[in-house]
């Protein structure tokens, strides 16, 4: 499922892919070392110019090529960079260097074993500070992601990590009395929504179309029930979904939308209707990325406290990467190499995080404010893809429509899962 | 009545001189000048069009990323395609769209035409039903977020006019009507003006005749309006049928969000061919989208082709 990113909204997309459709033949004649004289490397970056992130990059581009004499030719393409690296390697067009989430590179280049193995990289040294690329971003992050055909899962190199959760103000005086510690069980979780249910709170806010986001608990106690969601979604006999761990649940799930602690007309809203109630106070919890703490900056009160928790009873966060990747046609490896390993400079990948807004994988980078619980939930354990990191057509063709009739109440726990298990048999019947 | 008025106003339209042996002289130079005249346009229409169509066509018969080697599978894409529920959903939504939806909007649109003809402001109210046909359908999609949510504007006109418990408009199960509902707006004051534009040039006596013989205002638009624009109406058939094959934008708007697809309940056959072709979190699967899109063109032709035959009346001269 696509981690990336909310707040390229569709319309902006929509409006990218025109953009990038014009300037496909300047990308092209840019690509494949064209644009880069000697020594100089290119790089199609998913951000569009002006946005935070490039920013960033753009600063570190411009100090990077004045300490090395390095020329990077950058194109700022957009998230449809990813539907462009595709048919620009096939055509040999393809830049030196682009960058998204782990999952959209994964998609488009490592699966079809298009990605170059950047295990280099790892081993060469961050400028000034002594250690090694290795040694600044945790061997975690990595280790999670799936393998290519050639068994490697080195082919990103993350500048910055999202991850799920269950997002709160901190400071809304119901909730501090509702919930004075963090709830260890699920069963504390729901004694919390009862006690904010009995002051007239609902507990949730869901926009309620959105499989993903709502779909975020549910992938959070399967794993907590020692369910991995890569693991329940390949089994093409379905009888993974008999095990009683995965009834727990989703019944688990079931006692939200039953119990009557969803915000009140979740289910007849568009994105971001319930967002917006959840920032103005009228629920105490949002199940989102963390990408949500930017989307409602500017319409939470002053005094609102961000806090972040994972759903009780999960202990291990999910982490969505996003960084550098080169594909294997690349010409200009060593200086693009180079500038990979240069962005991870403490000073220059700060930025990311005071600029930016968002956390980093190297851990002595402290998180802006309002995602200081969610580093510390990154940084405390080993980490797990989100939804175990399944791709293709399983989310949208089998788990979504199935979900959300759970999450509507139109479905019962034992009715979601043998419907999910026929649907999944199905659907890599007709994967073969 | 009908036949009388047939008679006095209807002219066969001569059918065109059998074509002959050639002998004549400007017969001739006609077939010489053909080809020159032909020719190129024959050739744009050939490599913009038809070599594409043919590349399609060849592609589905292999599974392709768009980057690696191509891996033959014949027709087993197609074995594959009508095995997947989300493409028999596809394709059912795809011809309830066509059928229902259009059904709705002729229905309205020669409904609007009966009214339209006789009513004052005429075309101040052409111009009010041309209108949503103006705006892109994405603004719809947007909309509709705002309009039809729990405490919208809609629900409170609704709880003004007394009803108490409105449906939830934006609910998964009703994003397909809504899709529906939105696409005959849109579409209904098209196809009204162009009807419209037809029923303009019925002589005005025709109508008087007709009055004078006691038509009602229905026999009018059934024995003189009806026949006259008869043409015209059976382009604007087929015009609907190969434009409703073709909606996407809106399904997107409606149902999708930057994280999750629309809803496979909702998609037609032209969101199927995206979904595949671009997939969020996967290598496009090309061969699939392809196949996909060829059935779509094949359903589009058999539609028309069977939609011209059955509409077919001999043509009436004024």
């Amino acid at each position: 499922m696509n981690s990336k990113t909310k707040t390229a909204r569709r319309v902006v997309g929509v409006a990218t892919a025109v953009v990038l459709a014009a300037g496909a033949s300047a990308c092209g004649s840019g690509g494949a070392g064209g644009g880069a004289k000697a020594g100089g490397f290119t790089y199609w970056s998913m951000w569009r110019a002006g946005e935070p992130q490039a920013k960033v990059i753009q600063a570190a581009i411009d100090r990077f090529q004045s300490d090395t004499g390095i020329k990077v030719d950058v194109t700022w393409a957009g998230r449809d960079v990813t539907k462009k690296i595709g048919p620009a390697i096939a055509a040999r067009q393809a830049p030196d260097l682009w960058d998204q989430g782990a999952d959209a590179v994964y998609a488009a280049t490592a699966q079809a074993g298009q990605a170059l193995d950047l295990s280099d990289v790892l081993g060469m040294e961050v400028p000034g500070e002594g250690k090694k690329v290795a040694d600044v971003i945790p061997a975690k992050y990595l280790d999670a992601l799936p393998k290519d055909p050639n068994g490697k899962n080195h082919y990103i190199i993350p500048y910055e990590v999202s991850s799920a959760g269950l997002f709160y103000n901190a400071a809304d005086p119901d909730l501090a009395a509702a919930m004075p510690t963090a709830p260890a069980t699920w069963a504390d979780f729901l004694k919390v929504c009862d006690a904010l249910k009995a002051k007239g709170r609902a507990c949730l806010a869901s926009d309620g179309e959105l499989a993903w986001e709502n779909g975020l608990t549910l992938d959070y106690l399967l794993a907590a029930g020692g369910v991995d969601f890569s693991a329940l979604s390949s089994d093409k006999s379905g009888a993974s979904w008999d095990n009683p761990a995965v009834l727990t649940a989703v019944q688990q799930v079931e006692q939200l939308v039953k119990g009557g602690y969803l915000l009140g007309g979740y289910d007849a809203t568009k994105f971001p209707a319930q967002e917006t109630n959840w920032s103005a106070g009228k629920a105490a919890f949002y199940s989102d990325g963390s990408w949500v703490t930017d989307e409602v900056a500017k319409q939470v009160p002053a005094d609102w406290k961000m806090g972040a928790m994972l759903p009780p009873g999960a202990t291990n966060a999910d982490s969505m990467l996003f960084g550098f990747s080169m594909p294997r046609t690349a010409k200009n490896v060593a200086p693009a190499q180079k500038f990979i390993a240069y962005f991870q400079q403490q000073k220059v990948l700060g930025g990311i995080s005071t600029e930016a807004g968002n956390i980093t994988p190297r851990s002595d980078i402290p998180a802006p404010a309002v995602l200081a619980d969610v580093q510390k939930a990154l940084n405390s354990a080993p980490v797990r893809l989100t939804y175990g990191g399944v791709a293709g057509s399983y989310p949208t063709k089998v788990f979504n429509q199935n979900f959300l009739d759970l999450w509507h109440g139109k479905t019962s726990a034992e009715q979601f899962v043998s419907t999910m298990k026929s649907d999944q048999v199905s659907f890599w019947k007709s994967q073969d | 009545m009908a036949t009388a008025l047939q008679d006095r106003t209807a002219v066969r339209r001569e059918g065109r001189p059998p074509a002959g042996s050639g002998a004549a002289p400007l017969e001739r130079q006609h077939r010489r000048i053909f080809w020159p005249f032909a020719g190129p346009a024959l050739l744009v229409y050939a490599v913009l069009f038809l070599a594409p169509i043919g590349y399609a066509a060849w592609t589905s018969l292999y599974k392709w990323d768009g980057m690696g080697a191509k891996q033959w599978r014949g027709l087993h894409n197609y074995q594959v395609l009508f095995g997947d529920p989300a493409f028999r959903t596809s394709l059912l939504n795809t011809l309830e769209i066509l059928v229902v939806g259009g059904a709705i909007t002729f229905a309205i649109s020669l409904a609007l035409t009966l009214v339209l003809r006789e009513m004052r402001a005429r075309l101040f109210a052409r111009s009010v039903l041309f209108f949503p046909c103006l705006v892109n359908a994405m603004v719809f999609g947007i909309a509709a977020g705002f309009l039809f949510s729990p405490d919208g504007p809609v629900n409170t006109v609704l709880h003004w006019l007394g009803v108490a418990a409105p449906p939830k408009w934006l609910a998964t199960d009703n994003l397909f009507p809504m899709i529906v509902a939105t696409l005959v707006w849109t579409a209904t004051g098209y196809y009204t003006a162009i009807i419209m534009a037809a029923v303009d040039q019925i002589p005005e006596y025709l109508y008087e005749a007709a009055e004078l013989d006691g038509a009602s205002a229905f026999q009018r638009f059934r024995h003189v309006t009806l026949p006259l624009a008869w043409d015209v109406i059976s382009v604007c058939a087929v015009l609907w049928t190969v434009s409703s094959v073709k909606i996407f934008e809106l399904i997107l708007m409606y149902g999708g969000s930057s994280s999750n697809q629309p809803p496979v309940s909702t998609w037609n056959t032209a969101m199927y061919v995206y979904t595949e072709a671009f997939p969020q979190t996967s290598a496009p699967q090309l061969g699939m989208a392809t196949a996909a899109a060829l059935v779509s063109l094949v359903m589009v032709g058999v539609i028309t082709l069977a939609l011209r035959r059955l509409m077919r009346r001999t043509a009436v001269e004024y």
